[in-house]
């Protein structure tokens, strides 16, 4: 019969706490000498809450992906499955506000997810987001992205994130109700008060809503002026009785005919497209967004391993191409650009010209944290 | 008379769990919610610990949101409770009793279909191919259901009729038929029967029920989410908003302890006026 | 008045009708009926997702039933054996408890976990290589909260409503505390705590704003659907929901029939 080891004394305790600390003895050691360790492996099994950090697990369990509506293949994520035996737990925002609202929250448990190009830097301000090992990414080629939409996801050298797709944001319209389409967001919010009434929806999200206030006067997209914010709030809460519903998930209202008319994203207007080649697409004159989405990988991840896997099998450029042609976002690879369809590349939606895109502005990180612009959007949908 | 002494040690047992459960998880909660809306918004959003009346001074700023609630929520209550006690007296007095378990269970069943579920379907409902599209049949064009104040109205009865209900259904069940028998062979006419026995009789269910359904209301997000598309904003959309969008969760915090307030406040006087009216009446019928 | 009655009826059911009905959509757009199928109910019970959030809201909802039935009665109990301040206290607590709005609940508590963990969780994690997170048990902590005052007003309305002398009897009769409860306080307050149980496990298994906010990674069938209906409403989320109504509306016949057995042979 083995003798239960003497409990340790309060003085060795503080002598072995005092080599640990300074360094003379591992944290093994440390943990084996004072009994902490089993009493941890004891505790950890039976309290429900404490979770020892996962060091390496083979690929397996249930990967957390949080992205925005409609924005991946769902025969992708299938396939993936099969091939990996991962789960995966999707998950759907409509505003990097949030997403960065859930994670200062802490205990999302999220393993991936998709920040815009404007949020990295305040994401890797925070410590919210883990430092990307490339080497876990080999089918990622830095080298055959389009470097003005990935160079956000760089800081300092090194990645903290990588890119999934770029587009821009506009407006669209049911050209079957609607007959005098709008070609600026000034003629968008004077249709919203005029013809439009009651068919109208922005987006639940300050950058977009505000930005397209902001530009209707000539503002900067961006702009964090007091003044010209005060414009632009004035502008949406006149509007606001005049708006059907404010919602960054406004397609199911466009299809059933209660919405004629929404701030909107390029890959929602492909696919709006597909089933009602009466929606027009719409790039305002006078500006709007361009933007760069990333793939991340949030701290305190349950996963690791199966995050690396689940953004490098995304990445790849054969089911990028699938992702592409399923939500209508243009990529940033070249080498997927090469197996997307004809019509696709050469779509104006997807690939607006030149002079469409000139006006428009990517979105600025001080606008992700300015509380003005956040107390200005919550003003407007309480008003 | 007793012979046994009660221990205090057996009370202090028998009241510590319930007694842990409310110290950590609504006291502390509670106080840690008081302090930070003492405090400011950290840069990128959250809490930064700092002593200050800003948050509370500023809350005229989604004076609309509690308006909004405090105005749909007890409309919603009343009209619940107006279309519930019809129903509940007919389950209560007019059905065999054999029958009446069931049907009050298939009054409460609709409950356990998902709250989120049941406001969806009514958005198919109230859409432009739900019912403004028969009206539209009819002749009556352009009827705008959806996202409006009314259509929270529908969502609110329809979500919470269930919840109304079963707490009158009780206390009329209570009635002694033979009241209504008496009154009736002294002479009144139905209309005063139910005015000064029926209705006095039932005030506590409504009082319980509506009480319920009130303090629902006042705090539902789900619903005018759904059934309000972002335009009916109530102050839980506001503290959604606050906690997980603009992060400001001081301001935040002095929200939610002016609703808490202004809970306490209401009910308090609502419990006072219907238990007033009560004993009033069952005094005058003694 | 009977129309009345179907009338209301018909209100209650027609959209269940129509969310029934859509879980039999062979389309993917729960909205666009495209045809009849039942494949949604296979692929809803074979989508491991929902069979966790199914299994995880049913554990909750349970761990809530009985914990706050036990500490409930108890705290019931406890009162009526207080006198002064502290019952006045608890009285205080347990209508705080109930009129305090769910989501104010779910932002306090999680706002006082985040700050509790951000405390702990460093010295947590060097020393120890663990950290606190929300999850089920945070769950499960703020229903039961709820439902302990909710049984102990059942159950305290009951007490006070008991007969004295049952009880008197049996203590005239040298029974000991334990077995006047076992055998007397216990059978006459069952009903209370049944119904109690009911309710708490009905709360908990419904609830979506509280455990919006703490469940922190763990997912309960309602934000499952919420997260669903964000995600484009297929008639997968339709025949989760028939099912749900259909098993919950079974149980409930199945107990009252029980219940009324009980009462004939009793």
């Amino acid at each position: 019969m083995t003798k239960t080891p003497d409990p340790i004394t309060a003085e060795k305790f503080l002598e072995e706490l005092r080599r640990y600390q300074n360094g003379s003895v591992s944290r093994r050691h440390f943990l084996g000498v004072t009994g902490l360790g089993l009493a941890t492996a004891v505790i950890a099994g039976a309290v429900p809450g404490l979770r020892p950090r996962k060091a390496h697990a083979a690929l397996s369990g249930t990967v957390n992906f949080t992205t925005w509506p409609s924005y991946f293949a769902q025969e992708n994520l299938d396939k993936f499955t099969a091939d990996t035996g991962v789960k995966i737990n999707v998950a759907v925002f409509g505003s990097n506000e949030e997403m960065l609202a859930k994670l200062q929250a802490g205990s999302t448990g999220w393993d991936v997810f998709v920040p815009t190009n404007y949020a990295i830097s305040t994401y890797k301000e925070l410590g919210l987001i883990e430092e990307l090992d490339l080497k876990r990414l080999p089918n990622y080629d830095p080298t055959a992205q389009e470097q003005r939409f990935t160079a956000e996801g760089v800081i300092n050298g090194q990645t903290y994130a990588v890119p999934k797709d770029w587009g821009t944001t506009g407006f669209v319209v049911n050209t079957k109700s609607v007959s005098a389409v709008p070609t600026s967001w000034k003629e968008f919010f004077e249709a919203t008060q005029g013809p439009m009434t009651g068919r109208v929806m922005v987006h639940d999200y300050q950058l977009t809503t505000i930005g397209a206030a902001l530009k209707s006067f000539g503002f900067g997209f961006n702009s964090n002026d007091e003044k010209e914010l005060a414009e632009a709030e004035k502008l949406l809460i006149a509007s606001k009785p005049h708006l059907f519903g404010i919602n960054s998930d406004y397609k199911p209202s466009l299809i059933s005919g209660d919405a004629w008319a929404s701030v909107c994203w390029t890959g929602d207007a492909v696919q709006l497209q597909r089933d009602m080649p009466e929606m027009k697409y719409v790039l305002a004159k006078d500006g709007g967004e361009i933007w760069s989405d990333f793939y991340a990988i949030p701290k305190g991840g349950q996963n690791l391993d199966a995050a690396y896997a689940l953004i490098d099998f995304l990445l790849t450029p054969a089911i990028n191409a699938i992702e592409v042609k399923a939500h209508g976002y243009p990529s940033t690879d070249s080498r997927t650009n090469a197996l997307v369809p004809k019509e696709m590349l050469e779509n104006p939606v997807l690939y607006p010209a030149a002079e469409a895109l000139s006006p428009l502005e990517f979105g600025a990180a001080a606008t992700l944290t300015n509380p003005l612009r956040a107390e200005i959007m919550a003003r407007f949908k309480s008003a | 008379m007793s012979t046994h002494t009660r221990s205090p040690l057996v009370t202090g047992l028998l009241l510590a769990p319930a007694g842990i459960f409310f110290f950590f998880l609504l006291i502390l909660p509670l106080v840690v919610m008081l302090v930070f809306s003492f405090g400011e918004r950290a840069p990128a959003g959250g809490y930064l610990p700092a002593f200050t009346f800003d948050n509370y001074l500023n809350l005229p700023a989604r004076s609309k949101a509690f308006l909004n609630t405090l105005t749909l929520a007890p409309i919603g209550t009343l009209l619940t409770a107006i279309i519930a006690f019809p129903m509940a007296y007919f389950l209560a007095v007019k059905v065999p009793l054999k029958w009446r378990v069931v049907m009050l269970v298939l009054v409460m069943a609709p409950f356990w279909t998902s709250q989120l579920m049941r406001y969806y379907a009514w958005i198919m409902i109230l859409g432009s191919k739900g019912f403004p599209a028969w009206l539209d049949w009819v002749g009556i064009t352009d009827v705008r259901l959806l996202n409006t104040p009314t259509a929270v109205l529908i969502g609110a009865v329809y979500g919470f009729l269930p919840l109304m209900v079963p707490p009158i259904y009780v206390s009329l069940e209570k009635l002694d038929k033979r009241l209504l028998e008496a009154s009736a062979d002294l002479g009144a006419t139905p209309w005063r029967t139910f005015w000064q026995i029926t209705f006095p009789l039932a005030l506590p269910g409504v009082a319980t029920g509506s009480m319920l359904v009130f303090i629902l209301l006042m705090g539902d997000y789900i619903l005018p989410q759904y059934l309000g598309g972002g335009k009916v904003f109530f102050i839980g959309n506001a503290l959604v908003d606050l906690f997980l969008q603009s992060r400001n969760w001081p301001y935040g915090a002095a929200v939610s302890i002016a609703l808490v307030i202004i809970m306490f406040v209401t009910i308090f006087f609502y419990m006072r006026f219907v238990l007033g009216k009560t004993d009033q009446r069952r005094a005058a019928l003694v | 008045m009977r129309i009345y009655a179907a009338l209301i009826y018909i209100f209650l059911y027609a959209p269940i009708a129509l969310i029934v009905g859509l879980s039999f959509n062979a389309g993917k757009q729960s909205m666009v009926w495209t045809g009849f199928s039942v494949e949604w109910y296979g692929k809803a019970f074979s989508n491991p997702l929902i069979t966790e959030a199914l299994g995880t809201s049913v554990m909750i909802a349970s761990a809530t039933a009985v914990l706050s039935c036990i500490f409930g009665t108890m705290a019931a109990l406890g009162l009526e054996r207080t006198k002064g301040w502290v019952r006045a206290l608890f009285d205080v607590l347990i209508y705080i408890a109930i009129m305090v709005p769910g989501i104010v609940i779910g932002i306090s508590s999680l706002i006082t976990f985040v700050t509790i963990f951000d405390i702990v969780n460093p010295t947590l994690e060097a020393l120890l290589n663990l950290r606190l997170q929300m999850g089920m048990w945070s769950v499960i902590a703020t229903h039961v909260l709820f439902n302990i005052a909710v049984v102990a007003l059942l159950v305290r309305a009951r007490l006070q409503g008991m007969d004295r002398s049952l009880v008197e009897a049996s203590e005239d009769l040298y029974a000991t505390p334990m077995g006047t409860f076992r055998q007397v306080v216990l059978p006459l307050l069952a009903p209370s705590i049944l119904a109690g149980a009911l309710l708490a496990f009905t709360f908990s298994f419904e609830d979506f704003i509280i455990a919006f906010f703490v469940a922190g990674p763990d997912v309960t069938l309602p934000i499952y659907v919420f997260s669903a209906i964000r995600r484009g409403v297929t008639p997968e989320i339709n025949a989760v929901g028939t099912v749900v109504l259909l098993t919950s509306l079974l149980l409930l016949l199945i107990a009252q029939w029980i219940l009324q057995r009980g009462s004939k042979s009793a």
